[in-house]
């Protein structure tokens, strides 16, 4: 019975994180999948993120609200590096190495990114205190962190919010138009650059708040970026790259995953489902579970 | 409405259209045919600008539109209805259509076009929440066409809306065709390797062949002319 | 680049760099120069598969990793001298990437850079597990030299040096050979690659093993000269990979000097960087390498050494460009034709389906040897799908190809072409960054080891064709077609029995066509057969001896030209029912 409880408890709190996860995932998922870009640097902008919802807190705002102010002026941000940066590598038109290249750029802007951070920021790590980083909420023997929870809540709330913006309003099903068929969505007259500019701005926003809520209980300091962009581009290869809901199921599966392997590893070693997974879906499953039929050689 | 002139499109290294020239007026249904490979997606493709042309000029409405994006042709009242069809797979049947109507001009009269519409094509309205991609050929093709009509153009591009549909099916497409020319006035530019269907749809037609226009006439002389067939199959 | 210029220059860095060692006096400047040699190799490793090959790996620093821990854990375990513990190490390393490489070369794209990521963190993970956080060279001070553990800095430089010059001599060892053409043949088209016989997968995991060594060795030798304690972050982390992408993105991808300029120019400027601002702005190293990289990926992609080599090639290839001489169609009339033989392809109820259409439908054929037989059809009849299917490019769902009694259905490209089929592409697939020449080479390697022959063979093809004066000239600079004449160079380079001619005609003028064709009949007079697909039909009907008419993926007629053409079945999946009601059945 103990041990279904204990076990309950890793399943719970493996979902709380994995609500998290998936925000940022969505973020990726919606770059690649409108842009074909994958973006290096976005656990770089999910530590922005943390920070600037840090500063949030140093003026008094509650971190979870401080998440959701994150969103524009990273979407700001977001626009301005599509144009600025990555419209302007184009690979010499081989999508192939249009993909290398921007990975590379991306690369190169997260080198950047974590190591201006640790110039300007310092290594040491900060954390958000607030009353509910402590108390959890206990529904009969399993106890749900109130941090995580509200985080987990938020996230969902802000998927939700995604949702509905692809889905019902214009501008989100132009995304999806174009990222199924730039040339067909061109020919309803959509602006295939500005959606990408719309997509990275979005997708960089997406994170941006995913890594506030993560600070209400996670420490805040630059080199969190390289943890988290893999737990993100598993996530995204699991649930089927540029798919969203995939990306939000990949996440939430990660959170378990990731919290599951604890039941036998000890904590340094948590990543290490999180890389078996990886391996298993590149080999037996590429296109992930809501992925198209992916190429191979 | 549309005149080009002298048009060349070079493309991978091949000259795929070599000085080509036509005129569709107001209100008239142009046919292009040709045999596979003569050019005519290229011209289609130059034309709405998602092609770039080496040479020549592509005038829409008095304008010389060769400097514009794709998206911005498409803004002028211009709709493309690609080879292959080329629906959204992932967005609904609704969806699609919803989208047809992004330009500006169009976004008003949205919800009154998309009833025009579902009741052109009913099969559209039965499968209106599913996804595009889970249709037929046929029924992907009804909802390209519904999807270009959406945008309320003024100059409709079809491109080979019969290709790889089986007969009874395109009978149909060329009905549901004849039928919007005659209840809409709209400029349309058909291009088909199905030659009497289209012909006999127009007014006037063109015959391609290895990116050149080697025949032009009115729709009677073109199927009376032996020497269609000769572009065809040679001989 | 001339063969022994490039030796030369190799020999002229080992000199510069035995300069440098000697002349140098701070301990520091040394370091510099160590770190420097090092890096250079490595970049020079990774370039070997990322640049060569062009597969980009993300995560080459698992090699460097391996030959960290394997050296200095063999010394510590077994106090072997790290001089033969590196040998150990490249072993592992080698096995490593035939481990990795089998499975991950199979994944296409974006899936191949993605997995290669997660290997070197995989690594991380392991040695963590093992307990390997932190293991420190134990110092051996009764036989420094045996343990490498100089106390002169100079034999620091030398010892890299040699690393150096050993990765030099064998990547200029990988260019100069059949390996080097064909993984730039691979980089650069891979299915053109595979057609003229070139094996992707075996070219790739060549590339990938070789490239493993080197980077190992630089492992163990970057432990004992500068860090001393291995620690996995600092051997599988991220700095490795980016220091290795920084030195050959910048320098120059897929060549010799591109990872030496690279390392040149921005290890030092790290370096100082470090020394001088590292107190008080930890990081600046990550951020001088995040934006070397970025503003090379903006400015120049393909990094310094070919952006100056352009500059200069654009400065002085201004003069007058050489007046192209016409080609002359050939005078052919005597040249003899072998009879038609016995039937050398058989092709038997090939069905192939994609999701929702059926695209072949049990279509059967026979080629026989030294005919010219046109397969023609509507759109979407399927004639590229059963070019595909004959040349390995698609596994059909049933039915057999046989090619001289040799059932071959499910071959790969490159083993057909190895057994004599060849092939040529709708829209001409050359290796752009290669010359007209070694263009051809790629071809005639399929039946020889040696540059030599290749460029024997391949300029014999090329004289076959007329374009014997172009072969220096990159495909870039020739028409469309001297384009489709150096495709049928490289493919008779392959010496094959049959060809498969995909749209040879398509986008030449008349005088062009005239000119194909009259090589085309060369071709077969010199006893290949040839099996052409072709929309314009009035060339065609000159050419073949029979056609194939497929429609809607089925087989609907065959026979002599003028008889198929009038075939009111033909002329009714051409021109549709109606036109042929409207015209009746012509006239013969």
């Amino acid at each position: 019975m103990a041990q279904i409880a204990e076990l309950l408890q890793y399943v719970a709190t493996g979902l709380l994180v994995g609500g998290v996860y998936a925000l940022m995932s969505i973020g990726l998922a919606l770059i690649f999948g409108v842009m074909r870009v994958v973006n290096f640097a976005q656990g770089d902008f999910m530590m922005l993120g943390m920070y600037l919802t840090y500063f949030y807190a140093l003026g008094g705002v509650d971190p979870i609200l401080g998440a959701l102010l994150t969103i524009p002026p990273f979407f700001v941000l977001g626009w301005v590096v599509h144009r600025g940066l990555l419209a302007r590598v184009t690979g010499g038109g081989d999508p192939q190495r249009q993909m290398d290249a921007q990975l590379i750029l991306t690369l190169g802007l997260s080198l950047v990114i974590t190591n201006a951070a640790t110039m300007i920021l310092t290594p040491t790590p900060r954390g958000i205190r607030t009353a509910y980083a402590t108390q959890a909420f206990a529904v009969g023997p399993i106890l749900f962190n109130q941090a995580r929870s509200y985080a987990f809540l938020m996230a969902l709330v802000l998927a939700a919010a995604v949702y509905v913006f692809l889905t019902r309003t214009d501008a989100g099903r132009a995304l999806r138009a174009a990222a199924d068929d730039p040339e067909a969505a061109s020919y309803q007259g959509i602006d295939v650059r500005a959606m990408h500019g719309l997509a990275f701005g979005t997708g960089i926003a997406l994170v941006a708040a995913a890594g506030g809520l993560l600070a209400t209980y996670y420490p805040i300091e630059p080199s969190v970026a390289v943890n988290f962009i893999v737990l993100m581009f598993v996530a995204v290869v699991l649930g089927g790259l540029g798919s969203i809901p995939g990306a939000f199921v990949g996440g939430l599966v990660i959170g378990l995953v990731q919290s599951l392997t604890l039941l036998v590893l000890p904590f340094q070693l948590q990543n290490t489902g999180v890389f078996i997974v990886f391996l298993l879906v590149l080999y037996l499953r590429p296109q992930g579970i809501f992925g198209r039929r992916a190429r191979t050689v | 409405m549309l005149t080009v002139s002298g048009l060349g499109v070079t493309y991978d290294g091949l000259r795929a259209l070599s000085d080509v020239s036509l005129e569709v007026g107001a209100g008239e249904f142009v046919t292009l045919v040709g045999p596979n490979g003569a050019g005519k997606t290229t011209l289609l493709k130059a034309i709405s600008g998602s092609v770039a042309a080496t040479e020549g000029r592509v005038v829409y409405k008095g304008r010389d539109i060769g400097r514009l994006r794709s998206n911005e042709r498409a803004a002028l009242g211009i709709a493309h209805v690609p080879e292959g069809r080329r629906v959204f797979p992932t967005l609904s049947v609704r969806e699609n259509l919803e989208l047809g109507s992004y330009r500006r001009d169009a976004r008003a009269h949205r919800a009154e076009a998309l009833k025009t519409v579902l009741a052109l094509f009913p099969i559209l309205r039965a499968r209106e929440n599913q996804l595009a991609g889970s249709l037929s050929g046929g029924e992907q093709q009804m909802l390209a066409l519904g999807r270009g009509l959406m945008a309320q153009p003024e100059l409709l591009l079809l491109d080979e809306p019969s290709q790889g549909l089986g007969p009874r099916i395109v009978e149909q497409i060329f009905e549901t065709i004849d039928r919007i020319r005659r209840e809409r006035r709209l400029t349309i530019l058909l291009v088909e390797q199905r030659v009497v269907e289209a012909l006999e749809l127009c007014d006037r037609g063109y015959v391609l062949e290895t990116g050149r226009v080697v025949l032009a006439g009115g729709r009677d002389a073109l199927l009376a002319d032996a020497r269609v067939q000769r572009a065809y199959l040679g001989g | 680049m001339a063969r022994s210029r490039g030796w030369l220059a190799i020999a002229a860095i080992v000199a510069a760099g035995l300069v440098l060692a000697f002349a140098l006096q701070e301990r520091y400047h040394h370091r510099v120069l160590t770190l420097v040699l090092l890096w250079a190799a490595m970049g020079l490793a990774w370039n070997i598969i990322s640049g060569y090959a062009g597969q980009i790996s993300f995560g080459h620093q698992v090699f460097f990793g391996i030959g960290a821990y394997v050296t200095v854990l063999l010394v510590v375990k077994a106090s072997l001298t790290p001089w033969l513990g590196m040998a150990v190490a490249v072993g592992v390393a080698v096995l490593a990437a035939v481990l990795i490489g089998l499975p991950t070369f199979r994944l296409a794209g974006i899936y191949f850079g993605l997995a290669t990521l997660a290997y070197p963190l995989i690594f991380r993970i392991v040695m963590d597990w093992l307990g390997y956080q932190e293991v420190a060279i134990p110092m051996k001070r009764d036989h420094p030299g045996w343990f490498m553990q100089f106390t002169e800095p100079r034999a620091f430089d030398l010892l890299a040096l040699g690393v150096l010059a050993a990765t030099l001599v064998l990547s200029r060892a990988i260019e100069t050979s059949r390996l080097g053409y064909r993984l730039r043949a691979v980089k650069e088209n891979e299915q053109a690659a595979e057609a003229m016989g070139v094996d992707a997968f075996r070219a790739k995991m060549a590339a990938y093993v070789l490239s493993a060594a080197p980077a190992a060795v630089v492992g163990a030798v970057y432990i004992h000269a500068i860090l001393f304690i291995v620690t996995p972050d600092a051997v599988f982390g991220l700095l490795v990979i980016s220091q290795t992408l920084v030195v050959s993105l910048v320098g120059g991808i897929g060549t010799l000097w591109g990872p030496l300029i690279g390392a040149a120019v921005m290890v030092p400027v790290s370096e100082v960087l470090d020394a001088t601002v590292g107190d008080r702005l930890p990081g600046i190293q990550g951020v001088v390498y995040g934006a070397a990289l970025m503003l090379i990926m903006l400015y120049a992609p393909e990094g310094l050494y070919w952006r100056i080599q352009q500059a200069i090639r654009a400065r002085a290839g201004r003069g007058a460009a050489a007046a192209r001489p016409v080609i002359v169609a050939p005078d052919d009339a005597a040249a003899p034709s072998a009879p038609i033989g016995d039937v050398l392809l058989e092709v038997r109820d090939v069905s192939k389906s994609f999701i929702g259409l059926q695209a072949l439908s049990e279509v059967s054929f026979d080629v026989r040897e030294h005919e010219i037989l046109g397969v023609i059809g509507p759109n979407g009849a399927g004639k590229t799908t059963l070019f595909n299917v004959l040349n390995g490019f698609l596994v059909p769902d049933r039915g057999t190809v046989r090619l001289g009694g040799e059932t071959v259905t499910a071959l790969r490209p490159s083993a057909l072409c190895r057994r004599g089929l060849g092939r040529t592409f709708q829209v001409v697939r050359t290796f752009p960054r290669l010359s007209v020449l070694e263009n051809v080479m790629v071809g005639a390697f399929v039946h020889t080891r040696a540059v030599r022959h290749a460029r024997a063979t391949a300029a014999t093809a090329l004289a076959q064709v007329g374009l014997d004066d172009r072969g220096e000239a990159p495909p870039g600079g020739l028409t469309t077609l001297e384009l489709r004449l150096m495709e049928l160079a490289r493919c008779l380079a392959t010496t094959p029995r049959l060809v498969l001619l995909d749209e040879p005609l398509a986008g030449l003028s008349t005088d062009g066509v005239d000119v194909m064709i009259a090589m085309i009949r060369r071709v077969r007079a010199r006893g290949i057969t040839v099996v052409i697909i072709e929309q314009t039909m009035q060339a065609l009907l000159r050419l073949a001896d029979r056609l194939v008419v497929l429609d809607q993926g089925r087989r609907l007629a065959e026979g002599a030209p003028a008889d198929v053409t009038r075939n009111p079945a033909v002329i009714e999946a051409y021109l549709g029912k109606r036109w042929l009601a409207r015209m009746g059945t012509p006239a013969c």
